[in-house]
């Protein structure tokens, strides 16, 4: 081997390394005052208790759509508008913050698309009367019977609301329990309470220091004050202030996006390495199926570590909500596409676990739009025991079903477009899609089960044929019948390919599909955006089942070539039979 | 034997799963429009059911009318049960590399035939019980009742109920010796709400000549759905009492109204009210304590619990048990569950079931996931062992 092709995966797993590292280190202080240090601060809010930084990123997520914002030309953390909220709320009206989307909100302010996205309270202000007119009729509409303009007008009305509450502290809850008997509370309640008070609580009387040497322009007196009362927290809430600041550090971070990252450049090394050669010889493509593995394994590493910090920062299994089953769909995915390009080393495992990890973090990134993803769970659900069990079991049998159905998808796009799938892959292929979706079987059918043992131990009925419950048994029994079928020697590889495709709609279905039913598919919902990519996704599977039931002669892979027979004997029979 | 062939077939199961899968399809579509217990009465627990084409395609793109029919649940379980032990009498041949399929088929003809079960013999009801009082019986909330209690006993009440089936379908007034009076349903709502006149939406007018909905309107709302937030049935009725050729006017029996509401008929008083059908029980249930925590600063529940005594003079019980999220509590057949509260959480609301069969989906799942675990176990085995 040449060296260069013994060095390349190594270069490659140390710039992604260095990459990765590189966003390790805390962001660069912006100014005089020590915000980082400020976002470490523990608070509670939505009744879970975390740093100050989380709540300024989710709540400028919530109104702005973004996590920074540009203040004077220059691009700024959320906690220094956070910081401005609270202690200089005259100059935070001043930001163009809120974010309109909707034509008819936008002429409420009289503005149009080329007055920008992002508007601030002053100017909304302006035209405070028309605005909660508008919101005071959309309100008496049932909320599935409102247009999508009375929910965006409702929608800007909650977020103006929710800067109002931060400028009048009274949210987040920043005021910690320091005794037995006490709760955490809002600094505004705190304050009447202790008005008068000589004896007020310290953590008032600091918080009050920082937010007055903030408010009064005196950086140095603004950092002792914040560094005075990290030494109050640390000594009586050890506990929180470590995981404040650990969830700070991972805020910086941002894994899951590095990650995304990572697997796109994943993706494209290892379609070079299948287009650059036939996949048994050796040479160049061989490398870059290295070094594509080794670059997955590092990005598997970072996306492993993302969760498990998530897990520790929640005391959770990792599956909690929406946002988190699709960053576990896609560790399970990338998992097991890995431990298949172990088994059968053509380069197409590979592939697959780049395209599988890059789409469900993008759809964890969509879904995680709404504000806090590690929000508390609802009585019913709290039980880390089923979560562990029956959610984890459940996700991953969503992985592998939807694995199988992106090999499918490849075989499909392979054979129909290229020359690429050449017997020897027909069957490997098979024998992978087969592998991958009788775990899937067992996957799903033991999380299906669980569940109905966690319905039955907390509502007395196993099986209650609710709407998430026949989703996964949808799943279950689209595996079955996909091995049923190839049991029976109704289908061959091709069609087993293309039952796979169908795996994902089924799979697509149970995940998002329920989920969309209870906000009433029949009224509204048929345009929002969720559905519109659920069917955008399920039109697209079945142009796919479409190509893949194609003739064989319209397949590039299959089509005669010379001597013009050989190919048809030995590939594939009829499988219409 | 021949004769059992196109019954074991595998096609046959292929056809039969797909069948299923569309059936959970359609029937999940369904409970956007109809409650889960009506959907799976008609779909699941059925061996026919008209799909309606609407389902597919919603309403704002087109109004399709129509509907398919399709086996139900019970028709699809059944043959997938015969097509099993058909395959298993001609086709199967045992071997031990086909133990953990054999597994798997007996746990799945298991939990077929637990599921008939449960569709036979499950029993659910509610118990709701106000802090510091108790509970002799449950209610079952899907079918309401018309009692008429004569209370002139000081020992027991003597109860006359007339079920929801004959009241939503009676034509002509309900005569029968048990009761005192003529009963004619002017109007039932099967799911309503109830108003003081003039609150309510405009165009409804006062039909009560007595009683408590003098000065009340109801209003019939759509059912329940299983998507929906509402999860029960409230129904009302306006009704006409006749005795002996005398009116007694029209009345409006809702279940919104807490109070029994009292006719006199010949110097008897009589209480009347709506209310769902109750199933006495042999004990009783205190409720000492519910407890409802919220997480700091929000509504989200983080918990409820109910500390119950429960007190059974026949087989000699009186002991305090404490219900909460994930732990029921089990007596006498039935489970006990924490399902729900009262507004202002004044008391609690248990689920209980009677389920006889509750044991056998754990032995069966337990047979279909041990079978799997054994069979893919063994070819993963014999696989790896080959390439790597």
């Amino acid at each position: 081997m040449h060296w260069s092709q013994r060095l390349f995966p190594w270069i490659v797993l140390a710039l992604a390394a260095l990459y990765v590292g590189s966003q390790l280190r805390p962001a660069r202080q912006n100014g005089p005052y020590d915000l980082h240090r400020l976002g470490q601060i523990p608070v509670s809010a939505e009744g879970r208790v975390k740093p100050l930084d989380t709540v300024a990123r989710n709540t400028l997520l919530i109104v702005s759509d973004r996590q920074t914002l540009r203040i004077e030309g220059e691009q700024q953390p959320a906690i220094r508008w956070l910081a401005d909220a609270i202690a200089r709320p005259e100059q935070a009206r001043e930001y163009s913050v809120f974010r309109i989307d909707h034509p008819d909100v936008l002429a409420l302010i009289d503005k149009t698309h080329e007055d920008g996205k992002r508007f601030s309270l002053t100017t909304i202000m302006e035209h405070q009367s028309e605005i909660s007119a508008q919101a005071n009729r959309a309100r008496q509409v049932e909320p599935k019977g409102r247009t999508p303009y009375q929910r965006h007008v409702l929608e800007l009305l909650d977020h103006l609301v929710l800067f109002t509450r931060l400028s009048q502290l009274d949210t987040p809850y920043v005021v910690p329990p320091l005794e037995e008997g006490e709760q955490w509370e809002p600094l505004a309640s705190a304050l009447r309470r202790d008005s008068g008070s000589l004896a007020a609580h310290p953590a008032v009387r600091s918080i009050g220091a920082i937010l007055t040497a903030y408010r009064q322009e005196q950086p140095q007196e603004f950092n002792r004050s914040v560094l005075e009362y990290h030494e109050l927290l640390a000594s009586s809430l050890p506990g929180e202030a470590r995981r404040a600041g650990f969830e700070v550090m991972f805020n910086n971070f941002q894994p899951f996006y590095h990650c995304s990252v990572l697997y796109v450049v994943a993706f494209l090394l290892g379609c070079i390495s299948l287009l650059t050669g036939s996949m048994s010889k050796p040479g160049w493509s061989q490398t870059l199926a290295r070094a594509t593995v080794w670059l997955l394994l590092l990005t598997f590493l970072v996306h492993t570590f993302g969760m498990v910090s998530r897990m520790y920062l929640q005391g959770r299994p990792p599956v909690t909500n929406l946002y988190s089953s699709a960053t576990f769909i896609g560790w399970g995915g990338v998992l097991l596409a890995l431990i298949s390009e172990r088994f059968f080393r053509i380069g197409l495992g590979s592939v697959t676990a780049a395209i599988v990890g890059f789409v469900t973090l993008i759809i964890a990134h969509n879904l995680g739009g709404d504000g806090d993803t590690m929000e508390m769970m609802q009585a019913v659900l709290d039980s880390n025991f089923w979560l562990a069990t029956h959610v984890t079991t459940v996700t991953i049998g969503y992985s592998a079903t939807f694995l199988a159905g992106v090999m499918a998808i490849m075989f499909i796009l392979l054979g129909v477009f290229t020359r690429a799938l050449n017997p020897e892959a027909v069957k490997t292929l098979g024998r992978m899609v087969y592998g991958v979706i009788c775990f899937a079987a067992i996957l799903s059918f033991v999380g299906t089960v669980l569940g109905g043992i966690w319905a039955d131990q907390s509502w007395g009925r196993f099986w209650g044929w609710d709407p998430k419950e026949n989703g996964a048994v949808l799943i279950v029994l689209m595996n079955v019948l996909i091995l049923h079928a190839r049991w029976g020697g109704m289908v061959r590889e091709r069609g087993i390919m293309v039952l796979a495709v169908a795996g994902n709609i089924v799979t697509a279905w149970s995940w998002f599909g329920t989920n969309l039913l209870g906000v009433g598919l029949h009224s509204y919902g048929f345009m929002d955006s969720a559905a519109f990519w659920l069917f955008a996704f399920v039109a697209s599977q079945l142009l796919l089942m479409g190509l893949g039931l194609l003739p064989r002669r319209h397949w590039r892979s299959f089509a005669p070539t010379s001597p013009p027979f050989v190919a048809e004997s030995d590939v594939l029979s009829n499988e219409e039979g | 034997m021949g004769y059992f062939k196109p019954l074991a077939s595998l096609k046959l199961t292929v056809m039969l799963l797909a069948a299923a899968m569309f059936l959970i399809f359609a029937g999940t579509l369904a409970q956007v429009h109809e409650g889960i217990w009506a959907v799976m009465n008609r779909y699941f627990r059925s061996s026919f059911v008209w799909i309606e084409l609407q389902l597919f395609v919603p309403q704002e793109i087109a109004q399709v009318p129509g509907a398919i029919p399709f086996p139900g649940g019970f028709f699809i379980g059944g043959l997938l049960l015969a097509n099993l032990l058909a395959a298993h009498a001609v086709r199967f041949k045992f071997t031990w590399k086909r133990v953990g399929i054999l597994f798997v088929h007996v746990g799945v003809i298991l939990l077929l035939l637990g599921e008939l079960g449960t569709a036979m013999f499950a029993r659910e009801g509610n118990m709701t019980i106000d802090e510091g009082s108790y509970a002799t019986y449950i209610e079952d909330i899907r079918e309401a009742e018309l009692a008429v209690i004569d209370a002139s006993d000081p020992a027991h009440d003597r109860v006359v109920a007339v079920p929801q089936s004959i009241l939503a379908g009676h034509t002509g007034p309900i005569i029968d010796p048990k009761l005192p009076f003529e009963v004619a349903v002017l109007e039932w709502m099967p799911n309503s709400r109830v108003f003081n006149s003039g609150m309510g939406p405009p165009g409804l007018q006062v039909r009560a000549t007595a009683g408590a909905g003098v000065g009340l309107v109801a209003q019939s709302v759509h059912r329940v759905t299983g998507v929906g937030d509402q999860r029960v049935d409230l129904p009302s009725a306006y009704i006409k009492l006749a005795a002996g050729g005398r009116d007694l006017g029209t009345w409006l029996v809702s279940l919104f109204l807490s109070d029994r509401q009292t006719v006199t008929v010949e110097g008897r008083t009589y209480g009347i009210e709506v209310r769902f059908k109750r199933t006495y029980e042999p004990y009783t249930v205190h409720l000492i304590d519910f407890r409802h925590d919220t997480f700091v600063g929000t509504n989200t529940p983080r918990n409820f619990s109910s500390l119950v005594r429960l007190v059974d003079p026949d087989r000699n019980e009186d002991r305090q048990v404490l219900i909460y999220m994930n732990h029921p509590m089990r007596y006498g057949g039935e489970t006990f569950y924490q399902s729900a509260f009262k507004e202002g959480d004044t008391g609690t609301i248990l689920q209980v079931v009677r389920n006889p069969g509750w044991l056998l989906p754990y032995f069966s799942c337990s047979l279909v996931a041990l079978g799997m675990l054994v069979h893919f176990g063994l070819h993963l085995y014999r696989f790896a062992r080959r390439s790597l």
